[in-house]
């Protein structure tokens, strides 16, 4: 609960102030809260402070425990002497100002610089702040009051009143219990000196006297030095800990980040190295989307994709497991493939890759780094095993870590601090711990881990530093346009050798990539790719309707050198051998010796139906069956006999009949009965909704503001007149939980009841009951 | 700063290519060429590939990780692919971490730079029994008969063993080089020298360029007996002439160890037959290797080492060894026996490079394809699959073409080659030419190849057995009618027969005679790979052309 005076200190806070409170806690404003109070009240939830305390690094967040441990307001005096007290090196400002400015702005300290206070709720979300135990009075409220009464009179005799406060006002001044006790006690309040304060003894409650302490637990627990907090369980009163700190809260702070270490590295050099990677991973992203396009892995029936399509995937791409896992996640989290298709599901390429893959090289890149940097997906979990102990699988849900996409930029933020540098791993998680010592923990350091080696397989980073594409996409500058010189211009031609062999010597224009990918294999990719021209591949090219001398030409244009005889005569041989036997279907065939009955057949008109074709001068073929051209052929007056596959007569039978041809696949245009007028309507739907789509995209308020309501009649005579003049009406409409809503229409038809329309409001085709429309408008 | 302007092109399956108009091209293939394998050299882009053998013989060369990513980085046009220098940097920290070194009392020992190297490498069921008692945390006693079987298994574990056992001197023999009227020629000198300095390897040269010669400079180097292994009896017939010709041995220390004579001298030649040769399951002839303390031995034609010397060599690791090929392709795919047996790869140079610099005779090699008939074509269909290789690349078509090219490179010296004794008679006849197959008496041979170097000779129709180490000067013109199906060392080999420089400096020509639309055709295309990616480029013409006399 927000105290009256932190609501007033708020509400006094200069508008300026207040925006930079609520921009850097949103928090705060999701939902918008009604009023300042409102705001202030928020400010003081548990979570809300925990959040804002977690955005703090090492030294702001040592004030705010200094404060804390101090209970009662302090003046900015004292906290420097506290502070500075607990420094390692160097003097209290001009950090510790800046640090008091900032905690302002957070509305985590508020008050003027003499009494300085912790805001509503901060002192109950640090426990143990410093790694200090609770106070006397609070560590031993659940002692039995005979028990405390006892210890009191062990440790200041002679004093009278409850044993607690007694026993408080003792432990206020520890030193001189502290010096009663054996080395082997003092050696174990050493260890719970700078924390954590908790250990763990056997039998903590167990009653004891100073005089019948016999060992140095029991010496401590007998003077209150330790007390008891469960049945094995014992934590050091703050009082004492501070007492054994020498007055200081915390020991060795800095002031300032520790500095990152690591390798130089030649920012241009770096910058190269990153773009170079940048290319190859935007290439393994499109080959992976290309192969899976053709043939598609499965999804697992958890979800996910299989580890043995997962090692398929790092075979084709040659890379590593955990770099395919990176190509997979990183397409998917770009929405470049997803699960769809089939009956159990398959992982395929969607439409968003075929809008991505025209994209420039750099906005693809930058595509993919966005996606990466954002996705609260860990790729590099996969191949891990879960608390069950159940393989990790790529594009699993169970891949979401909620903290991912934060420790990711704050690593390349790291990075992008200190350009040319390639920090040790060590380094960085020490600036990291320095920055966010709340978030620390073995996950983060495992995610800093996945970052830094993601970063470089993507190259936001080369060489272990920074690049400059990088430093842009993480601060939203214009990474395309940073990355883009560094990439390889297309080139326009190939070499071609005696070997067999192209090479392109960059990444082809478009033209040149696609006769390339179809009339030769690829042999190598990188920087350059290296082609191979074979028969097969050259017979694909011809396959596709092109021409020897239509390849060869354009061969030639695009060769920087004369096309080896080799070549040629490879494309010209195997266009000699092309085609020469030719395939096709029929169903049946008419055969006979003499061929100017055949030229009789083909000449009359009524064997039109059968679409007859001369494939020999004694051959036709037909695409009827073969019973249906006898049966023809005998209505036209002809005496043909049916042959059996072997050439034999067959004996023609009366009975039963079956079809020789397949059974045609019924035409998926007719069976779904599209209505000429409803596809008008929905073309004309889509020119409108473009125009509306643009203007405003809110739902449709009615245009009187309430849900129009009119005579059944009234409704049914205004949609009739909507359908004849092709018009969009406004309606109200309840839908199957009886929510009234209101969708704008392109009617097309009305029968049975149904109202058939485009609806504008979802872009699709409806069929509304005519009882559930509440009213019609026209627009 | 935009992209480089680089002459090469680093893929990320560790190809690089290198483009050869390049201004820098000669420049960054000296640096490449320690730590990446000529793999193609085709006229405008040679493809080089940076495989872990590769990155293994450069640090036996003493060249490090960051000199091989800063020629890479320094001459690459695009950026180079960062996963590919990590795996450099990773590769090449493998070598060494082992190192076989003479321990003054235990003898041979491994040892190691790195705990968890030696834990794994011990912890592999193939080496224990190769591994003697453990020394110390870092240290373990190999039986020195193991020494090649245990670089053998760490190659393939993927840590290399950097051998420094260093090798016995055995016993001295004076071996100088009598270079009057013929000097080394420099590349010939920094092959020798390459293989002296770094112990043992192999060196890769193009037939005609004079291998022999090389090993005759290593021998100069060593100074001891040797032993040279060769393919055949004719084959050791030449070395002997030789070694007789261009250095200080007489006839009378050079023996020959063969089927038919069992000579040991200082300097002794064996065949590879005889050293296979087996009684009652035993290789009767294994004494040889210790018959003397050999200083060094001699592999001629590496590539087709057969297995049982590979297992005799892992015995010789004590001793230096210099390997002598043309190609390191093998057929067996055993390279990286030959890797860490012989030794790693010393010296090698393009093909075309030593055309280029008049070393060998410049080529042209022609494909001409016949077709055949109509009946054969049929007869073709029908045949059972292993006749029908035989079949077409025997069609009677081959013998026209054949002697209408004889027929236009009348006056020159022409080699008929060919796979089919039939075959070969038939085309014998035809041409009016002896035949050397594989029962013709050496005696015979030798006079035949005799009389073709004199010129009394013009056509010789011969088969496999001339494949390797015939010294024929003077052939200009070589007709290949058939093959052994898809091999790619033996086109080399046949192509070698006519890339000795000719006295007049003129150029050579290489026929294959090929029947379209066969598995002959398939084949050629195969056989053809090698060369092809050797920069030889194929013309392809029809029969009907040749036969027209255009």
């Amino acid at each position: 609960m927000a105290s009256m005076e932190f609501t007033e200190w708020i509400r006094g806070r200069t508008d300026a102030q207040l925006r930079a409170l609520v921009s850097a806690r949103p928090e705060l404003i999701t939902p918008v809260p009604a009023h300042l109070e409102g705001l202030a009240g928020r400010a003081a939830s548990p979570s809300a402070v925990a959040r804002a305390l977690d955005r703090l690094d090492r030294f702001t967040l040592a004030v705010v425990e200094t404060l804390a441990v101090r209970e009662t307001p302090a003046s900015k005096e004292e906290l420097r002497a506290l502070v500075g007290a607990a420094l390692a090196e160097g003097g209290p400002e001009p950090a510790l100002s800046s640090a008091l400015d900032r905690l302002r702005d957070l509305a985590l300290v508020y008050g003027p610089d003499d009494a300085l206070d912790l805001g509503p709720g901060v002192r109950k979300v640090l426990d143990d702040p410093a790694g200090l135990g609770p106070r006397a009075v609070e560590a031993f409220r659940h002692h039995p009051p005979e028990q405390l009464d006892e210890m009191a009179d062990d440790v200041a005799p002679g004093t009278e009143g409850p044993g607690k406060e007694r026993l408080a006002a003792a432990l206020s001044e520890p030193g001189p219990l502290v010096a009663e006790v054996s080395a082997e006690a003092r050696g174990a309040l050493d260890q719970l000196a700078w924390g954590p304060p908790t250990g763990r003894v056997p039998n903590a409650r167990r009653e004891v006297r100073v005089a019948s302490a016999r060992s140095p637990i029991e010496e401590l627990l007998a003077r209150g030095l330790l007390a008891a907090t469960g049945e094995e369980s014992v934590t050091l009163p703050r009082e004492v800990g501070l007492y054994l700190r020498g007055g200081r809260v915390h020991r060795d702070l800095r002031a300032t980040p520790p500095p990152l270490e690591g390798a130089g590295r030649d920012r241009a050099l770096a910058g190269r190295t990153a773009a170079g990677q940048a290319f190859t991973f935007v290439r393994a992203v499109e080959e992976l989307c290309e192969r899976w396009s053709v043939d598609p892995p499965g999804v697992l029936r958890t979800g996910g994709l299989g580890v043995r399509d997962l090692k398929r995937a790092a075979g084709e791409l040659d890379v590593p497991e955990w770099v395919a896992a990176l190509v997979i996640e990183v397409a998917h989290a770009a929405g470049l493939v997803a699960a769809g298709g089939g009956v159990d599901g398959e992982w395929l390429p969607t439409q968003g890759y075929d809008l991505w893959r025209v994209r420039s090289t750099a906005e693809r890149w930058v595509a993919l780094a966005a996606a990466w940097l954002h996705t609260d997906r860990v790729p590099g979990l996969v191949g891990e095993r879960d608390d069950r102990d159940r393989p990790l699988n790529a594009l699993h849900a169970d891949l979401r870590r909620a903290s991912a996409p934060g420790v990711r930029t704050a690593t390349l933020g790291v990075l992008a601090a200190a350009p040319g540098l390639a920090p040790s791993r060590e380094s960085v998680l020490a600036r990291l711990e320095w920055e966010q010592p709340r978030r620390r923990g073995p996950l983060r350091e495992q995610l800093t881990e996945f970052a830094l080696r993601e970063a470089e397989q993507l190259g936001v980073t080369g060489l272990g530093a920074m690049s400059a594409h990088g430093r842009a996409l993480l601060e939203g500058g214009d990474a395309a346009a940073a990355l883009a010189p560094l990439l390889p211009e297309p080139v326009d031609h190939v070499l071609l050798q005696a070997d067999l062999t192209a090479v392109a010597p960059g990444p082809l224009t478009s033209e040149l990539n696609r006769w390339m990918a179809l009339s030769a294999d690829v042999e190598s990719k990188g920087g350059a790719t290296v082609y191979r021209f074979s028969e097969t591949s050259v017979r694909r090219a011809l396959d596709a309707g092109h021409g020897a001398e239509e390849l060869l030409g354009v061969l030639a244009r695009h060769s920087a050198t004369p096309v080896p005889q080799t070549l040629s005569y490879l494309v010209t041989d195997v266009a000699r051998r092309h085609g020469r036997i030719r395939v096709g279907t029929a169903s049946a065939y008419v055969r006979c010796d003499d061929p100017a009955l055949l030229d009789q057949i083909t000449a009359d008109r009524r064997a039109a139906t059968l679409r007859l074709r001369r494939l020999a001068p004694t051959v036709l073929a037909s695409r009827s069956s073969r019973a249906a051209l006898v049966d023809s052929l005998r209505a036209m007056g002809y005496a043909p006999v049916a042959e059996s596959l072997d050439g034999d007569v067959l004996i023609s039978q009366l009975d039963s009949r079956r079809t020789e041809g397949a059974a045609p696949v019924r035409g998926t245009s007719t069976a779904n009965g599209l209505d000429p007028e409803v596809a008008a309507a929905a073309v004309r739907a889509l020119r409108a909704g473009d125009a509306a789509h643009l203007a405003r995209r809110e739902p449709v308020d009615a245009p009187d503001g309430r849900l129009p309501r009119g005579p059944a009649t009234a409704t049914i005579s205004a949609l009739q007149d909507a359908i004849r003049q092709g018009v969009r009406v406004w309606i109200g409409y309840l839908d199957s939980q009886g929510n009234a809503t209101s969708r704008i229409l392109e009617p097309a038809r009305m029968e049975g009841g149904y109202l058939t329309a485009y609806d504008e409001t979802r872009a699709a085709v409806h069929r509304f009951a005519l009882h559930r429309i509440t009213g019609v408008a026209g627009l | 700063m935009s992209v480089n302007d680089g002459p090469l092109i680093v893929q990320s399956d560790k190809t690089l290519l290198l483009e050869v108009d390049h201004e820098k091209a000669g420049e960054c293939r000296k640096a490449i060429a320690p730590f990446a394998e000529l793999e193609r050299a085709p006229e405008h882009v040679h493809t080089y590939r940076v495989t872990p053998l590769a990155l293994w013989n450069a640090r036996a060369a003493g060249h490090d990780a960051e000199q091989v990513v800063d020629a890479l980085i320094s001459f690459s046009r695009y950026p180079v692919p960062h996963a590919l220098l990590v795996d450099v940097a990773e590769t090449m920290a493998r070598y060494g971490r082992l190192r076989l070194e003479k321990d003054p009392v235990h003898g041979l020992v491994l040892t190691s730079t790195d705990r968890a190297v030696l834990e794994e490498v011990l912890r592999s069921r193939k080496i224990q029994p190769m591994l003697g008692e453990r020394l110390g945390p870092d240290s373990v006693i190999v039986h020195p008969s193991d020494r090649g079987n245990v670089k053998q298994a760490l190659l393939k574990l993927g840590w290399p063993a950097e051998d420094l056992a260093g090798y016995v001197d055995g016993e001295r023999h004076p071996i100088d080089l009598l270079q009057d009227g013929w000097a080394l020629r420099p590349y010939q000198q920094e092959a020798a020298d390459a293989f002296w300095n770094g112990g043992s390897g192999v060196v890769v040269l193009p037939c005609g360029a004079g291998k022999t010669i090389v090993g005759a400079a290593a021998m100069a180097h060593a100074r001891a007996t040797t032993l040279i292994l060769v393919t055949n009896t004719v084959s050791a017939h030449q070395w002997k002439t030789e070694l007789i010709k261009r250095t200080s041995l007489t006839e009378d220390e050079i023996g020959e160890y063969s089927g038919s004579k069992k000579e040991i001298r200082p300097v002794t030649i064996a065949t590879y037959q005889v050293m296979t040769t087996r009684r009652k399951g035993v290789y009767s002839h294994l004494e040889l290797f210790d018959a003397r303390d050999w200083g060094l031995i001699v592999y001629d034609e590496v590539h087709l080492l057969p297995a049982p010397i590979f297992r005799m060599t892992a015995d010789l690791q004590a001793r230096r060894r210099i390997g002598l090929t043309a190609t390191l392709v093998r057929e067996d795919g055993r390279e990286g026996d030959v890797f860490s047996l012989i030794g790693p790869k010393r010296y090698d140079a393009p093909w075309k490079e030593m055309e280029n610099q008049g070393w060998i005779a410049p080529a042209d090699c022609v494909e001409v394809r016949v077709t055949l008939t109509d009946e054969e074509r049929l007869a073709y269909a029908m045949a059972e699959s292993e006749e029908r290789y035989r079949f077409c690349a025997t069609t009677p078509s081959k013998t026209y073409v054949t002697e209408a090219l004889v027929r236009r490179h009348l006056g020159e010296q022409v080699l008929v080659i060919g796979q089919y004794i039939d075959q070969l008679d038939e085309l014998g006849e035809h041409l009016n030419a002896p035949v050397i197959k594989g029962d013709t008496r050496i005696k015979e041979r030798e006079r035949l190849f005799q009389a073709f170097r004199d010129k009394e000779l013009q056509v010789l129709v011969v088969s496999k057995v001339a494949n390797f180490s015939i010294d024929l000067p003077e052939a200009s013109v070589a007709i290949q009618v058939s093959g052994t199906f898809g091999s790619r060392q033996e086109e080399a080999q046949r192509l070698g027969r006519v890339l000795r420089p000719k006295s007049d400096g003129g150029g050579a020509r290489f026929y294959t005679i090929v029947s379209r639309d066969t598995v002959d055709q398939e084949f050629a295309a195969h056989r053809q790979r090698f060369l092809a990616e050797q920069g030889y480029a194929y013309q392809i013409v029809d029969a009907d052309d040749v036969l027209g006399g255009v």
